[in-house]
């Protein structure tokens, strides 16, 4: 049972033929991407709470959330007019970018509350998360890379999909899967999540 | 690893079970999904695996695939119709581009051309200068606006939960009037809740209410087509049994509805069919949830209904190939043969271990909807086993007799034109 499963997981996870053209340009993106610097850590690793790490995220996830802020259409106070006069080049060239550096993979360092970890780990696979976040929760395509994300942030991203404060990609995937949570779920699952080891357990 | 809620509460009581309750009766309720519709809360918050929770282990991993978060630049999508293959004496060039998420399209006044959007909440107008297409945002912030139709001088957009009237658009396409809600007797709820605008020759317009999950019983305000005219806001219901549609057209040649239908997901990469159907009679039952595809109980809600009980479909289309908008063709440019044949397009799978569709298919059939039969027309848009470059969504005849093709994957619309 385990054996296919990581079979499938794997395919899944195999890149696609053929890359775009419009794909974004890593060095390009790394100079624009100085001005994020400051909040989201050097190497795209935040330090700062409430604040994502962004190295490793998915670039199609990353190119969404951009257009999501540059219409206005996740608000948010600082990312707003930093990105209102963005380009579809910069868009692209941005998530090409940080998509390319080395993800975080250290798991949260605060001493793991096991039953909630536990609790947040049944959680996950209630909804079935890794049917888009895959098995190893870094993501795929326009579903985000979650493993080892800060855990303040991952519990205000699932309050903001809660409350419908920030939209979600397509057929509003995690508006619905986060519309029935409990304020103890959403702590649980982030513990889960920040604390993933290398292995997606 | 994830298991089934179902299998891992059953993993865990095993052991304590006694044989008995082993017996294929009780396994068959603890398979047997419920949705309890008859509170509030199931409107607003449907529930979260309506598009999943009824997949094996096998089928894990095929989630819905997003389109790209930018709509594809004008280059790169003449360099991708170069893969496009049509029948001879067909070419398909780019008619506009930077439409995020385009949806259906409908023609106003003066050459202007509407169109919907999925997810992206916004209305275009596309109109000819010079031979080039400029392409406006006219609205935005809509509650996916996927349907439009042009009516007597005024623009009808769906939004889920809201027929919207917007009175002489073409003059205000830089601030748009304030909308008439003009019907509204819909469920508010996004799943399955996007819909597509038929207007037929009294102005009366056709919409179809999906169901709010992949398969249930449903409530009994969706599952259905109904009838309205958007003048007085009357409705009635002209079809039962039907499951997620976005896409139909009157045939010229009786006044009937036609429509396009996507079957059921997670029985198998190759059942069940999606539909081609006919309405002949009003208040027909198309057979969701109990048949598939005409013939094809299902396994879970037939619940001892018979398929022949059912309207069958007039065509099935294939399993996956999710057919949306449909047009009949009236032109005179493309040749004779193609007179009153249907184009339909089809968006593509999104949960095939191998995609099909995403592709345009042609159906030759008589007004009574016998001896029809199908053929590819244009094909092409995917690539390798699980990937788009484009997923067509829409089809509009043109006054020269081409045809429009909307493509909400790569936020374009291409033009298919014939000459000998």
């Amino acid at each position: 049972m385990i054996i296919p499963c990581l079979v499938l997981a794997m395919l899944t996870l195999l890149p696609f033929a053929g890359a775009r053209a419009a794909a974004g340009d890593v060095n390009a993106g790394r100079e624009k991407a100085r001005l994020c610097a400051p909040c989201h850590g050097q190497n795209g690793i935040s330090s700062r709470p409430g604040i994502p790490s962004l190295a490793g995220q998915r670039d199609q996830f990353l190119q969404w959330q951009l257009v999501f802020f540059r219409s206005g259409r996740r608000p948010n106070p600082v990312m707003v007019p930093i990105l209102a006069k963005l380009s579809d080049r910069d868009i692209r060239d941005l998530g090409a970018y940080f998509a390319s550096l080395p993800p975080n993979t250290q798991p949260a360092a605060t001493r793991p509350d096991e039953a909630l970890r536990a609790r947040g780990q049944a959680i996950v696979a209630q909804h079935h998360c890794a049917n888009c976040h895959t098995d190893s929760f870094r993501g795929e395509r326009a579903a985000a890379s979650l493993a080892n994300q800060r855990q303040d942030y991952l519990v205000k991203a699932l309050t903001d999909y809660r409350s419908a404060a920030r939209p979600s990609v397509g057929v509003a995937a995690m508006t619905e899967a986060a519309s029935g949570l409990s304020d103890d779920d959403i702590a649980a699952i982030a513990t889960y999540l920040a604390m993933l080891g290398p292995a997606g357990r | 690893m994830v298991f089934r809620p179902g299998y891992l509460g059953l993993l865990a009581t095993l052991p304590l079970l006694s044989a008995p309750a082993l017996s294929p009766v009780g396994a068959k309720a603890a398979e047997l999904k419920s949705y309890d519709s008859s509170k509030p809360s199931f409107w607003q918050h449907p529930p979260p695996d309506w598009f999943l929770g009824d997949e094996t282990e096998a089928q894990k991993g095929l989630a819905p695939p997003s389109g790209p978060a930018l709509p594809t630049p004008p280059d790169e999508l003449q360099a991708d119709l170069k893969r496009i293959k049509l029948p001879p004496g067909f070419r398909i060039e780019v008619y506009a581009s930077g439409l995020p998420e385009a949806r259906q399209m409908a023609w106003g006044k003066d050459g202007t051309l509407y169109v919907g959007s999925f997810n992206a909440t916004n209305v275009y107008a596309v109109k000819d200068v010079g031979g080039k297409r400029e392409v406006k945002t006219i609205l935005k912030g809509l509650n996916m606006p996927t349907g439009v139709a042009y009516l007597d001088g005024a623009l009808y957009v769906v939004a889920i939960d809201k027929l919207l009237r917007y009175d002489n658009p073409e003059a205000n396409l830089d601030h748009m009037p304030a909308p008439v809600v003009v019907y509204d007797d819909m469920p508010h709820y996004v799943a399955h809740g996007w819909k597509y605008l038929v207007v037929d020759k009294n102005g009366w317009m056709y919409i179809p209410f999906g169901p709010p999950f992949n398969i249930g019983i449903p409530p009994t305000s969706v599952s259905q087509i109904r009838h309205v005219d958007p003048k007085t806001g009357l409705a009635e219901i002209v079809a039962l049994g039907v499951r997620n549609s976005v896409g139909g057209d009157i045939d010229p040649r009786t006044g009937d509805y036609w429509f396009t239908e996507n079957a059921r997901d997670w029985i198998s990469d190759d059942l069940p069919s999606d539909k081609l159907n006919h309405i002949t009679r009003l208040g027909q039952h198309f057979g969701y949830p109990y048949c598939h595809q005409g013939d094809l109980p299902d396994p879970k809600f037939a619940r001892g209904h018979k398929c022949s009980e059912f309207t069958p479909p007039v065509l099935k289309l294939g399993a996956h190939v999710a057919p949306l908008g449909m047009k009949f063709y009236t032109g005179s440019q493309f040749p004779a043969q193609y007179k009153d044949n249907i184009f339909i397009a089809e968006h593509g799978s999104w949960n095939r271990h191998k995609y099909q569709g995403g592709r345009i298919e042609r159906v030759i059939v008589d007004p009574s909807g016998k001896s029809a039969r199908q053929e590819v027309f244009a094909s092409g848009w995917i690539t390798g086993d699980r990937d788009y470059f484009g997923r067509p969504d829409d089809i509009l005849q043109a006054p020269d007799g081409s045809l429009l093709v909307s493509d909400d994957w790569a936020g374009a619309i291409y033009r298919i034109s014939y000459k000998k």
